[in-house]
């Protein structure tokens, strides 16, 4: 039986164990170059966000002044025509009269000795009379007239005014609730303007217990960290630090090394063993942790 | 950057659970048998095939049996399979037909069970550990995937611990015990194709050998029907 010549059995062997070291190969570069990033991200960590820039308030509509309604109050007419007729008749009145009264005077002179022209002059003074009282009559009515107009111009006036209040009462109503919307714009600026003010404040307080805790963190791990004997210089490495809210650290990853692999390493594990890591109770600051940029040097 | 990686991997494996581990060196073990049968079955072949040729040239090319006989039997180590059997059947038959009063039927019957038995006993070397690879190429993926679940089982019960799940907290678990999967069809894949091709290969040299030893014994029986 020769299924394998003494020569035959090495070979074999040494062709097996080329294979698998291949494979063993092929195994951890393969998963190596899958867990690799090409290129490290990098990340500055800053201690306090920049202020935001601030949007420009929204200009608050400014209330367009209402048109102010010109009221001229119209000049009442005057009931002139009335008065004028009255004078007038006055004047005729007084002409008559002195009229009368001189040719009254003549007639005594001329009619003393005439009776008969007493009687015509006497006659004719009635007659006079009673023309007068015809006009005082019409002169009445027409004042009633005069005054019956003056009422209805009254009227109309008050209407007018009216009219005017309603107006300005209207107009009064409208800019008051103007005045109100922009009151309430007003405040509601305010209360943001307030409540942001409120938010940095607590952004200033967050960023200040993250940079205490940040600071914990790192004594920790330096007093874990073994550092190597012969350590030259203060090399500085950065670490992407994944951890659970419970503080634990479940990844550890290099992404700027300080160029002494045997520091990167000792940091490594030193944060590897400072699990569990000091967290905030405060629920918004230990959010900043969950993945966390570490920058260790080795001396401070 | 490299060497943290490979370390990693490796840390990965060392790690693993006892069972998971476990199973990552049975197919370890499995695997570079298989691989180690795979190249001595492959070199045991290629040698038998050019054996093979070798041997039917000179045979048909018109040697002498007696001569090819002495040649043979003087250098048996290194005779490969048909060589074998024809210097097998060739004795036997040289034996019986010493024997007096031994009939035709008797010295052919005789010298075709010799060369049955030398056939028989070159075809179990042959088709020996083919078996090995069969075995490998069907159990081993099975044995992977069960550290593959075993190795998640152990991943999600730590995490039954934890108040809050993270992707992070099982992925090394579940990484670790995929390699066992990766592991067993690493080993059952080359195995499954290697028995594949060598039963087939192994097929054609006894379909070879049994038509030789038919023309080997239609030669014999001319032989002892020839007056001595």
């Amino acid at each position: 039986m020769n299924y394998a010549l003494p020569r035959e059995d090495v070979t074999a062997g040494l062709l097996a164990a080329a294979v698998h070291g291949f494979f063993v190969l092929l195994l951890v570069f393969g998963l190596s170059w899958q867990i690799h990033d090409p290129q490290p991200i990098m990340a500055e960590l800053w201690q306090s966000m920049p202020e935001p820039s601030r949007p420009a308030p929204i200009p608050s509509p400014q209330p367009t002044p209402a048109p102010q309604p010109q009221f001229r109050p119209q000049p009442v007419p005057e009931n002139k025509a009335a008065d004028i007729a009255l004078e007038k008749k006055k004047q005729q009145e007084e002409r008559k009269k002195t009229e009368a009264l001189a040719l009254e005077e003549r007639r005594k002179e001329k009619l003393l000795k005439q009776k008969l022209a007493k009687e015509e002059e006497r006659k004719r003074k009635e007659e006079l009379q009673s023309k007068e009282e015809a006009r005082r009559l019409e002169l009445e009515l027409q004042h009633e007239a005069a005054q019956l107009e003056a009422e209805r111009v009254k009227r109309e006036q008050e209407k007018k005014h009216a009219e005017l209040k309603r107006r300005e009462d209207l107009q009064r109503e409208e800019e008051e609730l103007q005045q109100r919307m922009l009151d309430e714009s007003l405040a509601r600026e305010a209360s943001q303007i307030k409540a942001k003010a409120a938010a940095d404040q607590r952004a200033s307080e967050v960023s200040k217990i993250v940079a205490q805790y940040k600071d914990m963190i790192s004594a920790k791990v330096r007093g874990n960290t073994r550092l190597p004997d012969n350590l030259a210089g203060n090399p500085e490495a950065e670490f992407e630090v994944s951890v659970l809210p419970t503080g634990e650290i479940t990844k550890v990853k290099l992404t700027k090394g300080s160029g002494n692999a045997g520091y990167d390493q000792a940091v490594q594990r030193g944060i590897e063993k400072s699990t569990p890591l000091p967290l905030p109770t405060d629920k918004s600051a230990a959010a900043e942790f969950r993945n966390l940029l570490l920058k260790h040097k080795a001396r401070e | 950057m490299e060497v943290t990686q490979n370390l990693s991997l490796l840390h990965l494996i060392l790690q693993a659970s006892v069972p998971v581990k476990f199973v990552l060196g049975i197919l370890l073990a499995a695997s570079s048998m298989s691989w180690w049968h795979i190249f001595l079955k492959l070199f045991a072949l290629k040698r038998a095939m050019a054996d093979t040729e070798s041997f039917e040239k000179e045979f048909w090319g018109g040697a002498e049996l007696n001569v090819l006989f002495q040649r043979v039997s003087e250098n048996r180590e290194e005779a490969g399979e048909i060589e074998r059997i024809f210097e097998a059947g060739f004795r036997e038959f040289l034996k019986l037909r010493r024997q007096a009063g031994a009939s035709v039927n008797v010295i052919m019957d005789g010298t075709r069970r010799a060369m049955r038995a030398a056939f028989q006993r070159e075809m179990d070397g042959l088709e020996s550990h083919l078996s090995f690879l069969a075995t490998v190429g069907s159990v081993s993926p099975y044995v992977g995937l069960f550290g593959t679940v075993w190795g998640i089982m152990l991943a999600f019960q730590s995490l039954a611990s934890v108040a809050q799940a993270t992707l992070a907290q099982v992925a090394p678990g579940i990484a670790e015990a995929l390699i066992a999967t990766a592991m067993g069809l690493f080993a059952a894949i080359p195995a499954v194709v290697a028995y594949n091709r060598y039963t087939h290969d192994i097929d054609r040299l006894s379909i070879r050998m049994e038509s030789f030893m038919e023309e080997f014994s239609n030669i014999l029986q001319r032989q002892a029907t020839k007056p001595a």
